[in-house]
């Protein structure tokens, strides 16, 4: 399949779906256009871009790179920071952050204790910066911290 | 005189030592994010805006705007010794600049980049000055839809320079404008796109998208990339000051790129990266051996780095003239503004002229400073340059967590920026852009209250953004910026078939 067809389709999708709640939301008329005027010709104009995209997608062009990842990494790392933000409020900042930066040095294939090493300081140094020094308000856990 | 009054009013406010302090840290966190490849200054803005919410609106502005132009500085050292653009708008300086490395003249390279950087950062600025409290009165005058079709022309040009489709560049416009409308709606109070998700009824953060698409993902794809060995010349610690005959091949260069990058900056959509393209194209025309151009040429240096700090200058024009941000960066400091209160348009300089003029006249200091920095600090920025991406990565995608909690110490955020790095790094895989979304997304909800008020204003009558003058010019330039491509294509496809 196309690589453009697969992006226009999913934009037709998404233009469809901002059409139809825009719909929903009403309109209001021309002379007072209400909070789905906006929505909905916003979903047509994407919507008709989308099509001519898909139309244009089956002719034939020189073949582009792949879209297959190259590696599993990226998802490692999709998957890392999504279980970071899950877990930081219930077992706070520093614990969290420890283990997110032990993954990622993993990841890299630097040894254990090195990457130990470096996520204890990294955590040290980042709490410092932005709890001590910034006064963000990071999450603390059931450890106190 | 007035425009004399407000400059010795703006020094006052830059020249306190506060302000000099934020205006020094802002550039010198500029030049370690131009350098620094993968991370870019909308990215690094977006994640220091929360640590300037104590300081006071001018110093917070001084230092966010010294990061911008601070970047512009920075980008070229990477792109000389390492081949790499440090950030995108040093993507040309590559070509010759790393070519004059090979050939053991990296010295006269970043020499001429740090000397045509201030040159065109500061021509940039004398322009600013002059223009900006001009423009403001002008625009004074800007009603509902003038203020529209001027939105309208910006995200036109922005598509109309797209490097890939310009359909694709006009989708990630729309898509933008619909990200806009996420939350509150606010002539009529009623939540959009909300699903009842208290994150979203307060709309999109700016912040957290801009993390995503320009951080997380920026991320993501360079960890696919196979590492290669890429070799960094050991940075020169002589012959830095350019030659005579350097500076005769560059002069021209410099003016033509500081014209061209202001003028370029000022548009809403074409920016510093574009200027920069633009510079080197017209440095390689202008050229009587453009066959040098690839192979060392001084002038392809000199050219796009002084285009891409003007751009940079000129970049500040619409903002406090209008309210309008040019780029991805000139948003977050709109939003920035907005956090401290005030309200960026032609109304700026005469509300809060501290403000108005103490951020163009700190861009004289900071770029003076640029100056005395850049070229002594070059050996610690090569040594930096150095460190594995696999030690930075792990903490750029840390910075941004934190500095997507950190807007409003709201998880919510972060996983905004979480979908919005997925989302960009899809985008990049299908050859999409991500500048017009973000451009789209925070000029979205400007332009859908100002094409609500025409409309209400005129009745329902579409034909009020053409009956007047100015919008009327506005509405026709975009007009013809979209159908051009059109023209040139059933034109060039019989020719070329």
């Amino acid at each position: 399949m196309p690589r453009d067809l697969v992006s226009g389709l999913f934009w037709l999708a998404v233009a469809i779906f901002a059409a139809v709640q825009g719909l929903s939301l009403n309109l209001g008329s021309l002379n007072r256009p209400g909070p789905g005027f906006f929505p909905f010709w916003g979903g047509v104009v994407l919507g008709v871009l989308s099509v001519v995209l898909i139309v244009r997608s089956f002719r034939p062009v020189a073949a582009g790179p792949r879209i297959r990842p190259e590696s599993w990494k990226p998802l490692v790392v999709v998957g890392a920071l999504l279980a970071y933000l899950v877990l930081l409020e219930p077992l706070g900042f520093v614990a969290v952050t420890f283990l997110f930066l032990l993954l990622l040095f993993r990841l890299e294939q630097r040894g254990w204790a090195f990457s130990a090493g470096s996520a204890a300081i990294g955590t040290l140094a980042s709490y410092g910066l932005f709890q001590v020094w910034l006064r963000t308000q990071l999450p603390t856990g059931p450890f106190g911290f | 005189m007035e425009i004399f009054h407000g400059v010795l009013y703006g020094f006052q406010v830059a020249l306190q030592p506060i302000n000099l302090l934020y205006c020094f840290a802002g550039v010198f966190i500029g030049t370690l994010v131009g350098v620094l490849p993968g991370l870019g200054p909308a990215a690094a803005i977006a994640l220091l805006l929360p640590s300037t919410f104590a300081a006071s609106p001018v110093s917070a502005i001084i230092m966010l705007a010294g990061i911008y132009y601070g970047a512009m500085y920075g980008g070229s050292t990477t792109s000389i010794l390492m081949n790499i653009p440090g950030e995108a708008a040093s993507v040309v300086t590559c070509l010759d600049g790393h070519a004059m490395a090979r050939q053991g003249r990296a010295g006269a390279a970043l020499g001429i980049s740090a000397f045509g950087s201030f040159i065109a950062g500061t021509l940039s600025v004398v322009a600013l000055t002059f223009l900006a409290p001009f423009l403001a009165r002008v625009t004074l005058s800007f009603g509902p839809p003038e203020y529209f079709a001027l939105m309208v022309l910006g995200l036109t040009l922005l598509t109309y320079f797209a490097r890939e489709s310009m359909v694709k560049a006009l989708i990630m416009a729309a898509a933008g404008l619909l990200c806009g409308t996420v939350g509150q709606d606010v002539m009529s109070g009623r939540f959009r796109f909300a699903f009842g998700i208290r994150t979203l009824e307060d709309g999109l953060g700016l912040v957290p998208v801009i993390m995503g698409l320009f951080g997380v993902s920026e991320v993501l794809l360079n960890l696919e990339q196979r590492e290669e060995a890429t070799e960094i010349f050991a940075p020169p610690t002589t012959g830095l000051l350019p030659t005579r005959a350097d500076w005769r091949a560059s002069t021209l260069p410099i003016l033509r790129g500081s014209a061209l990058g202001f003028f370029l900056g000022i548009l809403p959509g074409a920016g510093a990266i574009i200027a920069s393209f633009v510079s080197y194209a017209v440095e390689k025309r202008a050229s009587k051996h453009p066959e040098r151009f690839g192979r060392g040429a001084i002038e392809g240096v000199a050219g796009p780095e002084a285009a891409n700090n003007a751009a940079a200058g000129g970049a500040f024009i619409p903002l406090l003239t209008l309210g309008i941000p040019a780029n991805a960066v000139m948003a977050i400091l709109l939003g920035a503004l907005m956090i401290h209160g005030l309200q960026p348009g032609p109304l700026l300089v005469k509300q809060a002229p501290d403000v108005f003029w103490g951020i163009i006249t700190s861009m004289y200091i900071g770029n003076a400073m640029l100056l005395v920095l850049n070229l002594p600090l070059i050996p610690l920025w090569a040594r930096l340059l150095q460190v594995p991406y696999a030690i930075m990565f792990p903490f750029i995608l840390l910075f941004c967590l934190i500095g997507a909690y950190s807007v409003g110490n709201n998880v919510g955020d972060g996983l905004v920026m979480w979908v919005f790095g997925v989302v960009g790094y899809l985008l990049k895989k299908f050859d999409y852009e991500g500048a017009p979304l973000i451009l789209a997304m925070v000029i979205g909800p400007m332009m859908e209250e100002s094409l609500r008020q025409s409309l209400i204003l005129s009745g329902g009558d579409f034909a009020v953004l053409v009956s007047r003058p100015i919008s009327a010019a506005f509405i026709l330039a975009a007009a013809v910026l979209l159908l051009l491509p059109l023209l040139r294509s059933r034109t060039a496809v019989p020719a070329s078939s």
